[in-house]
């Protein structure tokens, strides 16, 4: 069973007289442990695919799937239960929090519960990707790659069966970004994640299990 | 344990507070316009406390007297004898005080004139206090003057004064009463305007105000029928009327400092929207991390309440502040800024304060929280 299934999924933005269809019945799954890069031109529909897997929006058509259940239907607050619970998100320009440390901003998607204490695992995350010695800092004593690393760590804090990554290379040079891919090919082994990211660049398709392309909407295999 | 890990069980707060501190000065702008509200309502309501003692004070001295003169109704031109005697009968727990009143002119030995108003009454100490000494316990022949004519005639005590060809010595002087120069007074024994038959009013010394209120209406039941008004029988009924004048006051001063905290409550609400607004990505992120939309909410909440509690808080330091120099310029005791009376705006205009962040706040924090997450991810 795959733990992120997409099903005949389409998307259909109207704003006013303009329709515009950013994905056309898609077929979609990824497995834990794997890595799946999502590649295409700009516009071709990556971001929209990204959002629908990770129950940021709702498709027009079609059914999502995680873990075998349906969750097409979902009201916004099952889908927040279902990010908080089982989802993981690295985005393009980090958005890490500037006014909270970093081990604060690993422990931020689990603050309000305040049945577990993830500060220990806050604190094991960022010494696993090499930021032992930053727990305190805050984003703007860090660089862009270091900042990613604080990204990441905050993904996994829930312990996630799926990580989704939006260009998490794109504003890193080379060869950080080489790091950062580094990183999540080993956190995706260690944590057993099915790992969904978006590239642009071919790097990251030397790190992936699978690539599927994306072109106007429709998947290229 | 710190702070900090203390905060962390109030993730809210936590948030809130540090939410607050990245902008310092905008958040210290926003406290400020809630201080300037909390001070104009906690001053204003103060001063208010302190004008109202004041004015008891003031007016303690005569709250207690009734004054009784002849009605419209009366067949006789003032109160007989005999109802004098009646409302010695009726009340027995106050000093009843006939006196007649006439005007006159005294002329000195130095050619000087003034006119004075002539009280003849026998229980003088009951009514006048000398400048010097006690006022004789029956006036039976002496003369009693105030200090404006006295010195305008160049009297000294002992001096003669006539009034309808009787000679009185003077025994001693007074305050005049009619402080705006109406002229002067000379209070000589009751004896002295025998050709006046009636007596012109009766004042009726009670213990207190409350005591004057139900002997005034013992004294109009006795006398006085729907129709037929015998007496006039009149209370410092004005401290009723000036106590309503005060609640005026006060309610018209509370009003004033109650639009300045609107106007401050508007300046969080602006300051909330435009940090909701700003931070529009950085709550699509907490709501894409699985922050629910409740938790963001109060999160938002916490902000606006923090904001109102700080204002309040520094308001109402001002505040005691300022009342207490309006209590000390006013009634000339600071202390007595500190009792509930005063006090109790203080607690006002706190919670005042809160209360108007938390609804300034509101619609901002449910805006912020039922964004989409997508949209606001976008920016
Ligand atoms: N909210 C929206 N309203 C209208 N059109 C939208 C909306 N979001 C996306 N689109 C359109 O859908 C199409 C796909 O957008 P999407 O962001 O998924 O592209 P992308 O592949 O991620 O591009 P990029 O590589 O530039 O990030 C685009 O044509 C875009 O204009
Ligand atoms: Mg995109």
């Amino acid at each position: 069973m795959s733990v992120v299934e997409l099903r005949g999924v389409g998307k259909r933005y109207e704003s006013g007289a303009e329709t515009i269809d950013a994905l056309k019945d898609v077929d979609f799954t990824a497995d834990r442990g794997e890595m799946v890069t999502i590649t295409g031109p700009s516009g071709s529909g990556k971001s929209t695919m990204l959002n629908l897997i990770g129950l940021l929006d709702e498709p027009t058509e079609g059914t999502v799937s995680l873990q075998g259940r349906n969750v097409t239907d979902f009201g916004e607050d099952e889908r927040t239960e279902e990010r908080r619970s089982a989802l993981g998100f690295v985005f393009q320009d980090f958005h890490l929090l500037p006014m909270l440390t970093a081990v604060e901003n690993v422990e931020l998607p689990s603050m309000w519960d305040t049945s577990v204490d993830r500060h220990d695992r806050a604190v094991d995350l960022l010494r696993r990707v090499g930021l032992g010695d930053r727990l305190t800092h805050t984003p703007d004593e860090l660089s862009g790659g270091q900042k990613q690393r604080v990204a990441i760590a905050r993904s996994l804090i829930n312990e996630p069966e799926v990580l989704l990554a939006d260009e998490p290379t794109g504003n890193l040079d080379q060869d950080t970004g080489g790091t950062i891919l580094d990183e999540i090919t080993r956190l995706k082994a260690e944590e057993d994640l099915a790992v969904v990211a978006i590239t642009h660049d071919e790097q990251l398709v030397e790190y992936a299990d699978r690539v599927v392309r994306l072109v106007d909407g429709v998947t290229r295999t | 344990m710190s702070v900090a890990s203390l905060l962390w069980r109030f993730p809210s707060v936590l948030m809130a507070w540090r939410n607050l501190g990245r902008n310092r000065l905008r958040t210290a702008l926003a406290a400020l316009g809630i201080v300037i509200g909390v001070v104009a309502i906690c001053s204003l309501g103060m001063a208010t406390v302190a004008i109202e003692q004041q004015a008891t004070a003031q007016l303690g001295d005569l709250t207690n007297e009734v004054t009784v003169s002849s009605g419209p109704d009366s067949e006789t031109e003032g109160v007989t004898e005999e109802q004098v005697a009646e409302m010695r009968a009726i009340v027995t727990d106050a000093r009843v005080i006939p006196q007649k009143t006439n005007r006159t002119t005294l002329e000195a030995r130095n050619g000087r004139e003034a006119r004075v108003s002539v009280t003849g009454v026998t229980d003088a100490n009951a009514l006048y206090d000398l400048t010097t000494g006690p006022a004789p316990e029956r006036l039976q022949s002496g003369a009693l003057i105030s200090n404006g004519t006295a010195e305008r005639l160049a009297l000294e005590p002992g001096d003669p004064v006539e009034y309808e060809g009787r000679i009185y010595r003077i025994r001693g002087f007074i305050e005049s009463e009619h402080a705006f120069g109406f002229g002067g007074d000379l209070v000589v024994p009751v004896s002295g305007l025998a050709d006046q038959r009636h007596y012109d009013t009766v004042t009726i010394i009670a213990a207190d105000g409350d005591a004057a209120g139900r002997i005034g209406d013992r004294l109009d039941t006795r006398f006085n029928t729907e129709e037929d008004e015998e007496l006039r029988v009149s209370t410092f009924g004005n401290r009723a009327q000036v106590g309503g004048f005060l609640d005026t006051l006060s309610l018209a001063l509370l009003g004033i400092g109650g639009i300045s905290l609107v106007v401050a409550s508007v300046a969080i609400l602006n300051v909330m929207l435009m940090s909701t607004v700003e931070r529009r990505g950085e709550i699509g992120v907490l709501r894409a991390v699985g922050i629910r939309r409740g938790e963001v909410l109060r999160m938002i909440l916490t902000e606006a309440t923090l904001l109102g509690a700080l204002g309040g808080l520094v308001g109402a330091l001002v505040s005691l502040a300022t009342g207490m120099v309006l209590f000390h310029v006013i009634t000339g005791d600071a202390t007595a800024a500190l009792g509930w009376a005063s006090s109790r705006y203080l607690v006002y205009g706190f919670g005042f304060a809160v209360a108007a962040s938390v609804l300034s706040g509101a619609y901002p924090a449910w805006k912020a929280a039922n964004e989409s997450p997508v949209e606001a991810l976008r920016g």
